[in-house]
């Protein structure tokens, strides 16, 4: 059920900037800005420089949020893909 | 990180809140993440045409591990260079999870897509790369 690990870049590869609930993202290594909603943020701190798959990533998560979904698992999953696509996630 | 020194919102530094907030995880078809397009775009066809050797000139000879590092040839794990620069449109369906480009086995293909998403500016492949991270 937990399906592939993913890991995220370091926290000093990033530059995020909150704005009024939406972050600004600028990833060092590719150069490029994302604007990221929430639970984005929360996945690659969740992530960052540490492997985990969705168990993992819902596990952290947890320990500082109330996870409010109809289906964690799916929700994560479908998240980390659009981290995948957009190159701030990738396969650990 | 240095900023958020002086901001207490929750989510703010490191996305830690000081108390307990309800994070929803949101619907599987939501989209949460937009890419900002920066000035390397080009058209879409040439987008597909554009080529990211493996590894890059400069780095000739060497192998690639699971990861994507560039390591000693004939280490244990890694796989050789590739033979033929990957054109824009492989990149494409490889990062996606699809097929393996032709004639590359999927362990070496996913070894050279990790590759691929550690470029960084300045190397070759670079601006292929960062172009397919574009929305349409």
């Amino acid at each position: 059920m937990a399906g592939p690990a993913y890991i995220a870049d370091p926290p000093d590869a990033v530059r995020a900037v909150e704005l009024d609930g939406l972050t600004a993202l600028f990833h060092r290594p590719s150069g490029m800005t994302h604007i990221l909603a929430a639970p984005a943020p929360q996945i690659l701190a969740a992530l960052a420089a540490k492997a985990g798959d969705a168990e993992a990533i819902l596990a952290r998560i947890g320990e500082r949020f109330e996870i409010e979904a109809e289906d964690p698992a799916a929700a994560i999953a479908a998240r980390l893909a659009e981290l995948e696509a957009a190159g701030l996630v990738r396969r650990a | 990180m240095t900023m958020g020194d002086d901001v207490n919102e929750p989510g703010s530094e490191g996305f830690a809140p000081t108390r307990r907030v309800v994070l929803a995880l949101g619907a599987a078809a939501a989209s949460t993440v937009v890419t900002i397009r920066p000035a390397l775009a080009s058209t879409a066809g040439s987008v597909l045409n554009c080529e990211i050797p493996i590894p890059e000139p400069r780095s000739a000879g060497q192998y690639i591990d699971a990861a994507g590092n560039l390591v000693a040839p004939g280490t244990p794990g890694s796989f050789p260079p590739l033979g033929r620069p990957l054109k824009g449109e492989e990149v494409k369906k490889l990062l996606a999870g699809g097929p393996s480009p032709a004639g590359v086995d999927s362990q070496a293909a996913q070894a050279y897509a990790n590759y691929i998403r550690r470029l960084q500016a300045g190397m070759s492949g670079f601006t292929c790369y960062a172009s397919l991270q574009m929305p349409r």
